[in-house]
């Protein structure tokens, strides 16, 4: 018997998830080496085990590549779409890459799941306190699957973009149906009440915030965020969104 | 709340600048439950208006998966509505022009609402 508690695990079958435990451990004490044997041997028992994954990509940013650390992040999501921990290091990577608003994306996400974290919201106002108020039109990535914005046709089909993930495409598909029925319930509403031209519509639910404006006769927005974004900041976006949607449609017809 | 004191709570989302006329709508039918508004506004159609957008905001929160809306603002270039959920199926909607205090507003009707319900 050794006085090394880890002596050899790295090599020995994980014994149910005890290697989250054990990797984790292995990776506070800077041994990223075995860590990442143990994430990797647990995957291959676990392979849809989330938290394998997102001690695999701990692993890996700590040894600083983030882009497998990023790999094996969005595969935890493929495993648990409404993992925080794999938000929370995706925003940590894209914060590392300078990519404000990639980060921030991500918080905005993880906020949405855990809207009591106070360490996501406070991450979250560091954040915004290190850019602009208002982000430039190029950080607004119309075909990004996380990126909370979705463009449709005034018939309701879906153009670009999803409401939340890659894998949602049938809630995507329900929200362009029901924004489209939304903007015309607005220009109705709008038109009778004498409320002139529809700017926006913000709709406000526990959980998230969410703004749909017409971008053109032929399309409209829909932006999600978590109800931690404040409203100024939402319609800030929304009106990036709504040049970039411009463009993109110029450029896709 | 009693009808006075609702009526009392109207009055004071009405004294914000630019306010044209709060009404507590019930979301079901479209009708007006208790008002305070200019003679200018119609409040019958602002109501069942605000009724028809408030069902379609819910449709359209609830394809997304967010939940149930809590608010509702539509903005155009002349004027605004604002709705706030009460107590269901009451809707707390003011109209106003679109040189109103909007933040104010938005977050007088949100007080209110709370205590509605």
């Amino acid at each position: 018997m050794t006085d090394d508690p880890f002596a050899g695990a790295p090599d020995a079958p994980p014994q149910g998830l005890a290697f989250l435990e054990l990797g984790e451990r292995l990776r506070q004490r800077g041994q990223h080496a075995a860590a990442a044997t143990v994430a990797l041997s647990g995957l291959a028992h676990y392979p849809t085990v989330a938290d394998a994954h997102d001690l695999l990509a701990r692993v890996r940013a700590d040894q600083g590549d983030d882009s497998a650390a990023s790999r094996a992040w969005y595969a935890a999501l493929e495993c648990d779409p409404d993992h925080v921990g794999a938000r929370k290091g995706l925003a940590f990577v894209a914060f590392r890459s300078r990519d404000f608003a990639a980060a921030e994306r991500h918080l905005d996400i993880a906020a949405m799941q855990a809207p009591h974290d106070i360490t996501i919201l406070n991450a979250l106002d560091r954040l915004r306190g290190l850019q602009p108020a208002r982000a430039p039109v190029g950080t607004v990535r119309l075909t990004d699957p996380a990126g909370g914005v979705l463009l449709f046709d005034m018939q309701g089909m879906r153009l670009a973009g999803s409401v939340r993930e890659v894998a949602d495409v049938s809630l995507a598909d329900a929200a362009a149906a029901e924004g489209a029925g939304l903007v015309r319930e607005a220009a109705r509403v709008a038109r009778m009440l004498d409320l002139g031209t529809v700017r926006h519509v913000v709709m406000e639910t526990a959980d998230a915030k969410i703004a749909m404006l017409p971008v053109s006769r032929d399309g409209a927005l829909l932006i999600y965020r978590s109800s931690a974004t404040p409203l100024g900041r939402l319609l800030g976006l929304a009106g990036d969104a709504a040049r970039a949607a411009r463009d993109w449609m110029g450029s896709s017809s | 709340m009693t009808i006075d004191q609702w009526h009392a709570a109207l009055r004071e989302v009405t004294g914000v600048t630019g306010v044209l006329g709060a009404l507590i709508v019930s979301a079901e039918d479209g009708l007006v439950v208790a008002e305070t508004a200019m003679e200018e506004l119609a409040t019958a159609d602002v109501a069942a208006l605000a009724a028809a957008l408030v069902m379609r905001v819910a449709r359209c929160t609830s394809a997304m998966d967010a939940g149930l809306p809590q608010t509702a603002y539509l903005v155009g270039d002349r004027g605004a509505l604002l709705a706030v959920a009460g107590p269901a199926p009451l809707w707390l909607v003011a109209v106003a022009r679109n040189d109103g205090e909007l933040g104010r507003l938005r977050l007088l009707m949100r007080d209110f609402a709370d205590v509605l319900r």
